[in-house]
């Protein structure tokens, strides 16, 4: 069976810098895998890759076995994106961003499905007709994830979801993800959190100046063990 | 609705909620709208006026008492020109070329009432006219409103996000032409108001609309011209550097040095200049005036011939008159050769004025907007042609009535006393000669004619911009 997502030695320049190098992994259907690293270790461009938004130097990048180069537009319809910053309108309310995303990406939801979703990353119902330059980044980011779970794509492409939640928030999340994936969404998350990564991912990518330095599954129906993620990633400054 | 028409709508709500923008395009209308409606009320008001002083230049013409044939061709006519329809929107070179003309024997004046005089004396400053308006400030406008139409969701992020939901670039850049181009329509609504308003005037429907999808075509070169700026670019402050540059280029800079480069390459003597040298050979020809002139033996022989007499006091018409007749069609044609000249030579320097447009479509707008309101040089050449040919023949028929109707004798002898001065005189029925003169525009046709050179270049213009845009949108990066 062909992965939903595959890197195959995959290599990336940009500008003149090498910032991937030769990186392989699959991440099979239902699978949460969690990519860690330092700030300009290559994970935000991992995701980037998948979305045909950079072209691979080296190697190739698969979607549902088929590469990415070759049709752009199937990767994107298969997949949801959660961008690093929450990139939604400012003059527009939340119903209003969702309402034109999901236009665009040919989406239809109901008023009732928008709420739905809207109420499972918590955002008050009475911020929901304001606009987001009003909202906090936690409101803005919850919007925004909201987005990515109303596009029902097979494949979820998360960069630090979790970034400005509320502690709550982040546990809510971790439960979300986790449904999502029982329900046989393949999920691929860009993460700092050590902790929640091996909490909630079935499989952590420890990726360091562009190089995957490290695998760690869960074995036995246990979680992943964070003091040894944490190792590894203490590791870094000895290079 | 398409993905297309909703990025469209979408721009549109962020316009319309964001208050400077309103507030621009708020002033922008005020002016438009009071530009215009001046500008309808002064054509209106002149087109009245000068028809009506037409009108009354003939009635006192036809109504001057008996007289010497000769002091009715110095009394002289006036011919003028009323402003077509169109020219409420685009006076063309109506303000420098001057609207009448003084029409008398052996003598071609130049058209006098120009507004140059006055926009001298307001310190040099053209009159705002609509046609600037739509030249100058839309596309300006257009800048302020679209430097930032892709690159800000670029800056925001935003367009990684609508490029994830599976929309292609070209698809963006549309909905984003499109958004635009509602602002060109919405534009266009005075000019529109303005092109009905002429037909119903009796402007040809053809030539007004022709001229509204003129300016439809070059406020679409300039909408290209920015959404490909900001496609390009990735800062806004750069976007709107670059594009003001474009604009102070096309619109101010290449159109003044293209009048510039015109007249030094075809160097085209000024009226005066000409005249001098014609007065030259003027001379040449002999005074009219007087008929014992050496100049004009050759002729005598020949009428004293054709007669079959021996003397011109017994010509069966009055010698003087034919003299004067005679020496008006050699002068005019001399007169005419050398206006032939200067109109030629004025009509190549507006041909390269407008092969100009390659540099900037403004030159090609504006040079089919003066074409298609019938205010350019070309219809102000046939003003000059047409009175001189109504000089020409009032001239000639009196003329013909000095030879026919005057005694020789009696006219030779009119300066004796009062008596034989009150003898020298003709009929005043014989003032009838006048034709009437109306000055129309060309038809719709040739006037489109005329514009085939802008034409062409503004539809180059166009099809390169759509081209640009579409290519760079396809290879838009987040
Ligand atoms: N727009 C860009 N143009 C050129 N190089 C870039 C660009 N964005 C990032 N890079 C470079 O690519 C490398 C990887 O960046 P990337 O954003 O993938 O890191 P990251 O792992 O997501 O970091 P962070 O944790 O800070 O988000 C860095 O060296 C960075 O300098
Ligand atoms: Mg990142």
């Amino acid at each position: 069976m062909t992965s939903p997502l595959e890197a195959r030695s995959l290599s990336l320049v940009r500008e003149g810098n090498t910032v991937l190098d030769d990186v392989s992994f699959t991440v099979a259907q239902g699978e949460i895998f969690a990519l860690l690293g330092g700030n300009g270790a290559g994970k935000s461009s991992t995701l980037l890759t998948f979305l045909g938004f950079l072209e691979p130097s080296g190697g190739d990048i698969l979607v549902n076995g088929t590469s990415v180069g070759s049709d752009v537009a199937l990767a994107r319809s298969a997949i949801a994106y959660l961008p690093e910053a929450a990139a939604l309108y400012g003059h527009m309310t939340a119903y209003e961003n969702l309402d034109y995303f999901l236009d665009l990406a040919d989406k239809l939801a109901s008023q009732a499905e928008i709420d739905a979703a809207l109420e499972r990353v918590a955002l008050l119902v009475e911020a929901r007709s304001r606009r987001l330059q009003s909202y906090s980044k936690g409101m803005r980011q919850k919007t925004a994830i909201a987005l990515a779970l109303l596009r029902e794509t097979p494949i979820l492409l998360l960069d630090e979801p979790t970034s400005g939640l509320d502690p709550i928030a982040i546990d809510e999340f971790h439960d979300l993800v986790k449904a999502l994936a029982e329900g046989g969404q393949t999920i691929l998350m860009v993460t700092h959190d050590v902790y929640g990564a091996c909490q909630v991912a079935d499989r952590v990518g420890l990726l360091r100046r562009g190089k995957l330095v490290g695998s760690f599954a869960a074995e036995n129906n246990k979680r992943i063990n964070t003091e040894a993620v944490h190792a590894a990633f203490a590791e870094r400054e000895a290079v | 609705m398409t993905a297309i028409t909703r990025i469209a709508r979408e721009e549109w709500r962020l316009w319309l909620r964001s208050k400077t923008v309103v507030a621009a395009a708020l002033i922008v209308v005020a002016l438009l709208t009071a530009t215009s409606v001046l500008t309808v009320h002064r054509i209106a008001s002149e087109q009245s006026q000068r028809l009506e002083q037409q009108v009354a230049a003939e009635q006192t013409f036809f109504a001057q008492p008996d007289r010497h044939p000769h002091r009715m061709v110095h009394y002289g006519h006036y011919a003028f020109r009323p402003p077509p329809p169109l020219a409420m929107f685009e006076p063309g070179v109506d303000a420098v070329t001057g609207q009448s003309i003084f029409l008398e024997g052996h003598r071609q004046n130049t058209a006098m009432f120009a507004d140059t005089k006055a926009a001298a004396d307001l310190g040099g400053f053209a009159a705002l006219t609509p046609a600037g308006l739509y030249q100058l400030l839309l596309p300006l406008l257009l800048i302020v409103l679209g430097h930032a139409l892709f690159l800000r969701e670029r800056e925001s992020g935003t367009l990684a996000v609508m490029l994830a939901q599976g929309q292609s670039g070209v698809k963006l850049a549309l909905g984003k032409a499109t958004a635009l181009l509602v602002v060109i329509a919405i534009f266009m609504i005075p000019l529109i108001a303005v092109a009905a308003y002429s037909v119903s005037l009796g402007e040809s429907a053809l030539a007004a609309f022709s001229l509204v999808g003129g300016y439809f075509a070059y406020l679409c070169i300039w909408g290209a011209i920015v959404l490909t700026a900001s496609v390009i670019l990735k800062q806004r402050a750069v976007s709107l550097g670059v594009l003001i540059f474009i604009w102070l280029f096309a619109a101010l800079i290449v159109p003044r040095f293209a009048i510039n480069a015109s007249s030094v390459a075809i160097d085209a003597p000024g009226k005066i200049e000409s005249d001098l040298v014609m007065l030259a050979e003027q001379r040449k020809l002999g005074d009219g005036h007087n008929a014992a002139d050496p100049a004009f033996q050759r002729l005598q022989d020949q009428v004293l011939k054709q007669y079959d007499v021996e003397t011109i006091e017994e010509l069966p018409i009055n010698w003087r008159g034919v003299v004067a007749s005679y020496s008006e069609a050699e002068l005019t044609e001399l007169l005419n050769d050398y206006t032939e000249k200067r109109m030629g030579l004025e009509a190549s320097q507006s041909r390269m004025f407008e092969w100009f447009g390659l540099a900037s479509p403004t030159i090609s707008v504006s040079s089919l907007s003066r074409a298609l309101a019938g205010t350019d040089l070309a219809t102000h050449h046939r003003f000059l042609r047409e009175s001189e040919v109504l000089r020409f023949d009032f001239v000639q028929s009196l003329n013909q009535a000095h030879a026919e109707k005057l005694d020789y004798t009696t006219d030779i002898n009119r300066n004796n006393d009062a008596a034989s001065a009150q003898r020298a005189r003709i009929n005043s029925a014989s003032w009838q000669v006048l034709d009437e003169f109306r000055f129309a525009p060309d038809s719709a046709s040739k006037r489109l004619g005329r514009t085939a050179l802008s034409l062409g270049i503004l539809i180059m213009w166009l099809l390169l911009a759509c081209v640009i845009v579409l290519l760079t949108a396809r290879r838009v990066r987040v």
